[in-house]
């Protein structure tokens, strides 16, 4: 750049002075040899005059002194161009003038001159010729030559000086432009260094150039452009933070894919999704990432119509999570470089609560509609005259009584959940003794338990502390939960009560029974309502499918919590947290 | 140039989207069925039956697809493999296809007759042949021949569950000959979902061939190092 401008500067100096040089060589130096050639054609023209004023035969005595004083060669030639004399060489050697230009010249205007080249002395010789009259007629010519040796020395000094000169400018113009290139690229280099770094992100700063001519104004220029680029920079960068924010802490996923279907970014949420059971998804296609069907069929249909699609699907190589899918594009700066964004919602819980709500209402429907029917259906036969048949009519109404007993019983417990999740159940916590509690159910399952030769053992220590509990929901808790340990165990099983504290402000009350068991996946649903692990069986036993949900809720209620394990065949333990009184 | 380099590749990827999709068609279909076949959803089968349209719709678009880039751009070295194999690989999916199909129609018959046992085996066969194709296009995706291996020796697995099934129906058929039409319905779907084993395995050959140019087809996978073609 330095360099590249350094010699544009000298290269411009060069030009220039050489044609000044090539001007003044060939004008000055024509000038000076016409000038000095002039002068000497006169200084011999005067001295033929001087010499013609003697007569031929003094002049032809005195030759070689003329000739010496006038520092030339003198000729003497007569009318027929004939040689009489010369004061250079022999006469008669030489040949026949008459043709000569200078002697041609004479001839006809009285004085001749001519410049030309002499084999002789190697020199450019100047003749200049007088014609010699006597009595009105030419009789001969006088003729003087001088070589222009000094002519040539002149020009040639003169030529040298201008070489000389030329070299002298050219070197003090190299520091010249040497100088100004320096003195002009230096604000450049600074341009170039400050946009350099500016490129790079290093140092801000503006640029100092003090100078009022274009480069200052150059320099306040590209000043303007970096402060706009700067706060332009700046608000790309606060608008790309905002949006990366938001991309980062939506709660919903989302997955932005590049204009080759490509994953390109996934939030965190979505890595919260779908955890990492398709490993990474980065730089892949949708389908390669989740072999999932109706995503694909989603994408495709966006890609064919290009409006915002919406999809339920659902993930999950294990556990299924279902997910809405929204698809809509980004437009790209350029076209062909669109990006797709999928964001995912995750509407797992809001199915299955759905799913559950459904489930309650066919449950009650049905729970409801079953006693119902055998009801009608007795009355109907009791209309048709079975009334009349006392002991049939007997038994009639005794089935009637019963099947309006459990929907009593149904909408009783139905009443009571309600209650305790609208939170209008009052407990009344106190402090109660377990054996007390234990003792009263005991009694009151006692036939039912001997009817099916089931035994009992109970094991409550004498030294277990007092608990917090409003005592008729606890009593109703231990039914329940007893009510179905000895409703699932087949004849002469085993129901077993131990209670034990367990060091952290509570007693566990744990009920075990050698019945039927519940497969382990459905150990987790039997807190819901109307859940049956076997449906046609438990209801043929008299339930309402709400026992243990009451029992769940009652439990939460006193700040407790029940458990359930089971093996399928073996049995089932219900532990019941009950926490510590601290009167 | 780059214009069109970037064609090719879509088109690559276009293969490589349809032949996915299909797999996971193959998937779902195979799900479905054995779904149907255990929660006596008949109308799952059904389904299946009428879905197998898809994935031989899907069948005859990636082989035009394959053939019109091999006439096309006349692809060399690896691409003119994986276009080979996708070739191969789609047939395997398709007949994949088919046999859900087989066990769906064998499984809507056994829905209308009562259940001969628990059907613990055959969701268990099913499981390992979903994971078999999943894993298989997985090794496709990731060029994972390690996994592509991993998945050729499971087709083991199922052999021994599918011959464990058939001494145990064959028990069942000796002791009481009203068994044996339901014994043969199950058997069927035994071997169907064991020969889609086969093929999965089969496509996890293909895709050891395509990362490294070996065929492995007819070399047992028991026989070979643990990690073969990594060498390339």
């Amino acid at each position: 750049m330095k360099t590249r401008l350094f010699y544009k500067i000298f290269g411009t100096y060069l030009v220039i002075l050489a044609l000044a040089m090539a001007v003044m060589h060939f004008f000055v130096g024509q000038q000076i040899k016409s000038g000095l050639e002039a002068q000497i054609e006169r200084e011999l023209l005067t001295h033929a005059k001087i010499i013609d004023l003697g007569t031929r035969s003094e002049i032809e005595s005195r030759l070689f002194q003329l000739a010496r004083i006038t520092q030339s060669r003198v000729t003497l030639i007569d009318d027929n161009g004939r040689v009489l004399a010369d004061s250079d060489e022999e006469a008669f050697k030489m040949g026949d003038h008459i043709h000569r230009p200078e002697i041609e010249e004479a001839k006809v205007r009285g004085t001749g001159r001519s410049i030309r080249y002499s084999d002789t002395l190697g020199e450019q010789m100047m003749y200049v010729a007088l014609t010699v009259r006597e009595r009105g007629g030419i009789t001969g010519y006088l003729r003087l030559a001088r070589p222009l040796v000094e002519v040539r020395k002149i020009t040639e000094a003169f030529n040298r000086i201008l070489i000389n000169s030329f070299l002298l400018i050219v070197i003090s113009s190299l520091f010249i432009a040497f100088l100004f290139s320096y003195k002009l690229s230096s604000p450049i280099r600074e341009m170039e260094q400050f946009t350099d770094r500016l490129r790079r992100g290093e140092g801000p700063g503006t640029l100092i150039i003090e100078s009022s001519d274009e480069m200052g104004q150059l320099a306040k220029n590209i000043n303007y452009l970096v402060e706009e680029l700067r706060s332009q920079v700046k608000s790309a960068n606060e608008e790309k933070g905002k949006v990366e924010a938001a991309f980062a802490s939506a709660i919903e996923g989302v997955i932005i894919l590049n204009s080759l279907d490509r994953v390109e970014s996934v939030n965190r949420s979505m890595k919260g999704l779908i955890g990492d059971q398709y490993g990474d998804i980065l730089k892949k296609t949708p389908i390669e990432a989740f072999r999932n069907i109706d995503l694909q069929k989603a994408l495709d249909r966006f890609k064919a119509t290009g409006k915002p699609v919406s999809e339920e699907i659902v993930l999950g190589t294990g556990t299924p999570i279902i997910l809405d899918v929204n698809i809509t594009s980004i437009p790209g700066v350029t076209a062909g470089e669109e990006k797709i964004m999928l964001v995912f919602h995750d509407v797992t819980r809001l199915k299955k609560l759905e799913q559950v709500r459904v489930d309650f209402v066919a449950n009650v429907t049905h729970e409801i509609k079953t006693p119902l029917t055998s009801i009608l259906g007795y009355i109907e036969t009791l209309e048709a005259g079975a009334i009349d048949d006392k002991e049939t009519a007997g038994k009639f109404l005794q089935t009637i009584s019963r099947h309006a007993q459990r929907l009593n019983r149904l909408l009783e417990d139905l009443l009571t959940l309600s209650s305790i999740e609208l939170g209008e159940m009052k407990f009344q916590f106190e402090s109660v003794a377990l054996g007390g509690v234990m003792e009263g159910v005991l009694n009151f399952m006692e036939l039912k338990a001997r009817e099916k030769k089931l035994s009992v053992e109970k094991k409550i220590p004498e030294t277990l502390p007092l608990l917090r509990a409003d005592r008729d929901r606890m009593t109703q808790v231990f039914l329940n939960v007893l009510d179905n340990a000895v409703k699932f165990t087949p004849e002469g099983g085993t129901v077993r009560i131990e209670a034990s504290e367990t060091g952290q402000d509570e007693v566990v009350v744990r009920i075990t029974d050698t019945g039927i068991g519940v497969p382990r996946d459905e150990v987790d649903r039997l807190g819901e309502r109307f859940y049956r692990v076997d449906k046609t069986r438990s209801r043929e036993l008299g339930g309402t499918g709400l026992g243990l949900s009451i029992v769940k809720h009652f439990m939460l209620a006193h700040r407790g919590r029940m458990e359930i394990e089971s093996q399928l065949g073996r049995g089932t333990a219900v532990s019941l947290y009950f926490p510590i009184w601290r009167g | 140039m780059k214009r069109t380099s970037t064609h090719y590749e879509m088109e690559l990827q276009g293969i490589k989207k349809n032949l996915l999709f299909a797999g996971a068609l193959a998937e779902k279909a195979i799900q479905d069925v054995v779904t149907s076949l255990v929660d006596k959803k008949s109308d799952l089968a059904r389904k299946v039956i009428d879905g197998d349209a898809e994935i031989d719709k899907l069948d005859t678009e990636i082989e035009d697809q394959c053939i019109r880039l091999l006439a096309l751009r006349q692809p060399i070295a690896k691409d003119l493999r994986f276009i080979t194999t996708a070739i191969k690989i789609n047939g395997h999916l398709e007949r994949i296809g088919d046999m859900a199909v087989n066990i769906a129609e064998k499984v809507l018959e056994l829905n209308e007759l009562p259940q001969l046992k628990p059907y613990i085996d055959l969701p268990r066969m099913a499981d390992i042949a979903r994971e078999m194709i999943r894993g298989s296009l997985d090794a496709l995706v990731n060029e994972d021949t390690e996994l592509a291996n991993r998945i050729r020796r499971m087709d083991e697995v199922i052999d021994k569950l599918n011959e464990q099934i058939f001494r145990e129906l064959l028990t069942f058929m000796m002791e009481d000959t009203r068994t044996v039409h339901r014994a043969l319905l199950i058997m069927q779907i035994s071997k169907n979902l064991e020969r889609i084993s086969d093929h999965a395995k089969g496509i996890s050959d293909m895709v050891v061939y395509m990362v490294t140019g070996e065929s492995v087809r007819h070399q047992w996978p028991g026989d070979m190092p643990e990690n073969n073609g990594k060498k390339r």
